[in-house]
């Protein structure tokens, strides 16, 4: 029967072409911002590409775990923080920022999965909250680098890079994107990623299949906490500026909408949801601004309905749209 | 040495008394069926054999081996598996996936992150071999959760199989299934004999006295009597607390509340 094994992987890299395509258009992009003089939309640009990361790797846990964590944000937040307090301390190479935040976030991974992972559902999304504001309230506690109003740092040194050339960091965020892209597919690939959708799908017959569940969700928590801390390397990067409120828990809710928004339990839904999100970001409030000026700082009025009837009338978000189309409406 | 041994097994739910110094052995190659009347504590003995209730007293040796401290899925490593009353499959995969899954759980690689697992003919074939197993070779394709009721019985059956036990807990594998499944699942269950160990509850008890080897009779958490289906249906006392019974005549009556 040939085509048709192992549908759970096949759907979950569904439409993975689009992701290319994507990261293609990315790649491209500054050239077009650069010949209509915007150079603008290359931030915006940075600002997809990194958010569609934390969102691409907190997928992993959440699309194809089934554990809706809601305190992802503080693995951005320790990413930002890697690289700010290791500036403050005279370390300067971006690569070892990098190293520090991915072994940071892959320990306290390691160890809040341990711990929240042995409950489910809606004591899972509280605990991990828990955890975040926990890690929120330490950082804002910690005076000695900047605490509430968090700290301006200066781009890292990822030699033989200097960040501070044009388009440096633009491509420094967009090949960390394409790496995470191409681990993702490697992972929801394989065997572990198979049998991680297969707990999520009854963890009692993955146990009497003879696996423990627990450790496939703690490796997946894991690999999820530490996308996350590399999109924060990004994030402070580009930001110039470590803070607490990277790791706020409303980002941690807007992860999940970008995620819902892109497709859950998909390879290139987070990053469509990504684009989708920060677009009706920027333009939202433009529109809304020119037909009623007064709600114009209120765009969540128009961005909240159009969410609710997406997630009402389009099963799997816009990758579902795009799957539906691609099938002729089916 | 008997597959399965269990000394002196109490297990108490407050005043409830679920399974009440339970002795009872599990020969190699053995069809051993446990029957009872509903909340007699059978399925509630089958969990903790198998691990997801720990016992309040007693040992469990598997092979000799004492057994009673470990976690279910390392019971399974060591040759335990397990039908559940509810049909426990992995519902939004197709059988095929089901079956890789299994598959990939015997082999001891299921933390590989490299390689495409759909890309390796090896699983594939393993995979295709665990559904023929169960007569579901030309259901693969076809979602767990399209399947009839029978089909996904016999598809946790054929997971079970997957990892090559020397112990099957089958819990009411029979029930709720059509006829020509029930024969079907009957027939397998037969031809396991030699090749695993079965622990059978079965409320069907036409498929009871024609399967199995010996019967244990279990009455409010205690076990009444151990013999050969003849020498069970002449026994008084089984006579007095259960065949008698009317619930006998149901062949397969919901649920097992133990």
């Amino acid at each position: 029967m040939p085509g048709v094994f192992l549908t759970a992987i096949r759907d979950g890299v569904k439409q993975h072409r689009l992701l290319w395509l994507l990261l293609g258009l990315l790649g491209l992009f500054p050239i077009v911002t650069s010949v209509a003089d915007l150079p603008f939309w290359n931030d915006v640009a940075m600002r997809i590409m990194i958010l569609g990361m934390a969102a691409m790797g907190l997928n992993l846990i959440l699309g194809f775990g089934g554990l809706v964590s809601f305190g992802h944000a503080a693995f951005i937040g320790l990413g930002a923080y890697a690289v700010g307090i290791s500036q403050f301390h005279g370390i300067d190479s971006g690569w070892l920022h990098t190293l520090i935040a991915l072994g940071l976030t892959g320990v306290l991974g390691l160890v809040i999965g341990f711990l929240s992972l042995r409950t489910s559902g809606l004591y899972f999304i509280m605990i991990t909250l828990a955890f975040a504001q926990m890690l929120y309230f330490f950082f804002v506690s910690l005076e000695g680098y900047g605490g509430d109003d968090g700290m301006i740092l200066d781009r890292a040194e990822f030699a033989p890079f200097d960040l501070y050339e044009p388009l440096r960091l633009y491509y420094l965020i967009w090949v960390s994107l394409a790496l995470v892209s191409l681990m993702l597919m490697m992972v929801i690939q394989s065997r572990f990623g198979l049998v991680l959708q297969a707990t999520r799908s009854n963890a009692g017959r993955v146990e009497a299949m003879g696996l423990n569940p627990l450790r496939f969700r703690i490796t997946g928590f894991v690999l999820s906490a530490m996308i996350g801390g590399l999109a924060g390397v990004m994030f402070a990067n580009w930001q110039e500026y470590a803070s607490p409120a990277i790791m706020h828990w409303s980002r941690s809710g807007e992860l999940l909408i970008i995620i819902v928004i892109g497709g859950m339990g998909t390879l290139a839904g987070p990053l469509l949801g990504a684009i989708g999100f920060l677009l009706l970001e920027e333009f939202l409030p433009e529109i809304i601004g020119h037909i009623a000026p007064q709600y114009a700082e209120n765009w969540m009025i128009i961005f909240g309905p159009m969410l609710v009837l997406l997630v009402l009338f389009v099963r799997g978000g816009l990758m579902g749209l795009i799957t539906s189309r691609f099938r002729g409406g089916g | 040495m008997a597959v399965l041994e269990l000394q002196g097994l109490e297990k108490s739910f407050g005043a409830l008394v679920a399974t009440s110094a339970v002795d009872l052995t599990v020969e190699p190659g053995e069809i051993h069926a446990l029957i009872g009347p509903n909340g007699a504590g059978k399925t509630t003995l089958i969990s903790q054999i198998y691990g997801s209730l720990a016992p309040d007293r007693g040992r469990i040796l598997l092979k000799g081996e004492d057994i009673t401290r470990l976690a279910a899925h390392q019971r399974v490593r060591k040759g335990i598996g397990r039908s559940f009353q509810i049909t426990t499959v992995l519902m939004d995969f197709t059988a095929a996936d089901n079956a890789a899954v299994a598959v990939i759980a015997r082999q001891d690689n299921a933390f590989g992150m490299i390689r495409p697992a759909a890309s390796d003919d090896g699983l594939r074939e393993a995979a295709m071999a665990v559904l023929a197993r169960v007569g579901l070779a030309k259901r693969g394709p076809i979602k767990a959760s399209d399947l009839s009721h029978g089909e996904r019985r016999l598809l946790e059956l054929g997971l079970a199989l997957a990892a090559q036990p020397g112990l099957l807990l089958l819990d009411e594998p029979m029930a709720g299934t059509g006829p020509e499944e029930t024969a079907r699942m009957a027939e397998i269950i037969a031809s396991l004999k030699g090749e695993a160990a079965i622990l059978l509850i079965e409320h069907d008890m036409d498929a009871v006295f024609r399967l199995a080897d010996r019967i244990t009779v279990m009455v409010e958490g205690a076990v009444i009597a151990t013999g050969t289906p003849a020498e069970i249906s002449a026994n008084a006392a089984v006579q007095e607390a259960y065949l008698g019974d009317l619930s006998l005549e149901e062949s397969s009556s919901g649920e097992d509340g133990s």
